[in-house]
């Protein structure tokens, strides 16, 4: 599809790549370190206030500095995405650290009892029972994300945010709208795929007496 | 067996969770720990299955030292039953119960058969298999909290107060259910509890434990309510304890009486100026027949044989006294364990027993 001289198309995927890759590997990343914020006070009282002093950094200071600390070349979509990621992490640390908190005491006191070991613990009994408040956190870093991959779009990233820029400096504002337009329903796509991941993965937590 | 060599445990923050407990808990018996909150009763079992490190003594089990043994193999030998049954929220309660035997390296298809069979041993049919744990009630968890600790077929059994978060009506029938299940498979039970009554209903040999872990006397229950060692061990143990003792005690000596019966058939009249009792199409005591022509209710009956878990042959002392108290005659009606009429328990006869010394 083919509009005000970009192919749509493309710069959906785009959008979409650079904002679902950095939540993927936010995730990978911030769930070792919420385990250990989880697991050890001390962890915690560093980790949990450092990746949230992450999120002070002004994205745009991010994007450009990303380069020099990379090497990679100033318009790479490179840099854009691992500044998501930094963002995605800074916000998914303490929530995963939550989610594990979330776990009753009860059940994993069960679970060491009866002979987990701490790998099998995580993977078996944690995770599964942390993914409704989990999902809480991975919406949230979705659809903070989705936002902020316009900011791209200054330094040069195509992304539904270029039909913003663009559209700004031609002053035409029907391009501008659909960029604003595009990139929120966007995001309320995602978070409802991010919704419907989540509930598919506990069943168990609508199940009440008599059911 | 279960042996607690000289058990210390001091915490990182100074607090004495156990002095030195020394104690063994027989193969094949229901060894009970009881006691007030603080008195450490719950470290004691936590140090079996290495839950907690003690920081002096040795714990050891069919002879060998806990602490030799890897942490996550040796709790998998070992079923623990936890308060509010902690059942895993998100497996249905076939795989709950499968839990153990899939860690134990059974292919899972095994470990549902082998749940299954454990299931149905604890009294919950096939069609609970499939349901979440929040679908069941209080009782019901605790029952399949007790069918995982069984699925691995472990030989001794750790319970943390199973019952203390289940209602009174329920705790007395999962009781019931526990003494049943321990008749058949004889496990070595080590059962935490802080209600006296659940530990003297429950224990073979109980042992009470003062703040510290220090313990304060380790026997037979009727020995407990007997002849408690100290004020705090007679004061745990609480009031009632002499009446409470008779339920312990066989009624060997006691004759049953006669009593004048008649079918309970519609205006069936009794003998004249008695008290009469009427049975049933099955010989059971159905209700008392008064001089005065009137029905009244049958009272408490003396249970003579077999049904009493208590008992080998005759009833309980606290039985025949309770039937002779409760009974609207004077005397009370004596039903064999299937609860057929076997005669009448005269309340002299009782007393005079009692008088005699008889506990």
């Amino acid at each position: 599809m083919r509009a005000f001289g970009y192919e749509i198309d493309e710069l959906v995927v785009d959008h979409v790549l650079l904002a679902v890759v950095p939540v993927l590997l936010g995730l990978v990343i911030a769930l070792p370190l919420g385990w250990w914020a989880h697991r050890s006070r001390g962890a915690r009282r560093v980790l949990v206030p450092l990746s949230g002093a992450l999120y002070t950094i002004p994205s745009l200071a991010l994007i450009v500095f990303i380069p020099v600390l990379l090497a990679t070349p100033i318009l790479s979509p490179l840099n854009v995405l691992v500044t998501l990621t930094i963002y995605a992490v800074a916000l998914l640390v303490r929530s995963v650290a939550e989610a594990l908190d979330s776990v009753s005491d009860t059940v994993t006191t069960a679970a060491v009892a009866v002979g987990y070991r701490p790998t099998g613990l995580l993977l078996g009994v944690q995770l599964p029972l942390a993914v409704p408040v989990l999902t809480a956190g991975v919406r949230v870093a979705s659809v903070t994300t989705f936002s902020m991959v316009t900011v791209g779009a200054l330094v040069g990233v195509q992304s539904l945010g270029t039909l913003m820029t663009d559209g700004f400096q031609q002053d035409y504002t029907a391009m501008v709208v659909t960029g604003i337009v595009g990139s929120i329903a966007l995001a309320f796509v995602f978070d409802a795929l991010w919704l419907g991941l989540g509930r598919s993965l506990t069943p168990w937590s609508r199940a009440r007496a008599g059911v | 067996m279960i042996e607690f060599r000289d058990v210390g445990k001091r915490f990182a923050d100074g607090t004495v969770g156990l002095e030195s407990l020394s104690l063994t808990a027989r193969e094949g018996e229901i060894t009970v720990l009881v006691g007030p909150s603080g008195c450490g009763k719950t470290t004691s079992l936590r140090t079996v299955n290495r839950m907690v490190e003690p920081t002096s003594g040795s714990v050891h089990l069919a002879g060998q030292d806990v602490a030799e043994a890897d942490p996550a193999l040796l709790r998998r030998g070992i079923g623990y039953v936890i308060q509010q049954a902690g059942l895993f929220p998100h497996r249905r309660v076939i795989d709950n119960v499968a839990t153990v035997p899939v860690l134990q390296g059974l292919p899972r298809r095994e470990a549902r058969a082998r749940a299954a069979e454990v299931l149905e041993r604890v009294g919950l049919d096939g069609a609970m298999a499939q349901r979440w744990p929040a679908q069941l009630s209080g009782g019901q968890q605790q029952r399949v909290g007790v069918a995982r600790a069984l699925a691995g077929d472990a030989p001794v059994l750790l319970m943390d107060e199973p019952f203390s978060a289940v209602d009174p009506v329920v705790r007395v029938e999962l009781q019931d259910e526990l003494l049943r299940l321990q008749a058949d498979l004889g496990k070595t039970i080590l059962f935490v509890t802080h209600d006296i009554d659940e530990a003297i209903r429950l224990g073979d040999r109980v042992a009470v434990l003062r703040v510290g872990g220090r313990l304060a006397q380790f026997a037979p229950p009727d020995e407990l309510l007997a002849a408690p060692v100290d004020d705090f061990v007679s004061g745990f143990v609480g009031r009632d304890r002499g009446y409470r003792r008779l339920g312990f005690v066989p009624a060997t000596a006691l004759r049953l009486v006669d009593l004048p019966t008649r079918a309970d058939e519609n205006g069936s009249s009794g003998v004249p100026g008695e008290w009469t009792v009427l049975l049933d199409g099955a010989e059971r005591p159905a209700a008392w027949l008064g001089p005065d022509g009137a029905r009244h209710d049958l009272g408490s009956v003396y249970v003579t044989d077999g049904a009493d878990a208590a008992s080998d042959g005759a009833g309980t002392l606290r039985g025949a006294l309770d039937a002779a108290l409760s009974s609207p005659a004077g005397r009370g009606v004596a039903v064999d364990g299937a609860g057929r009429y076997r005669g009448g328990v005269d309340t002299d006869d009782v007393l005079a027993l009692l008088d005699r010394g008889a506990p």
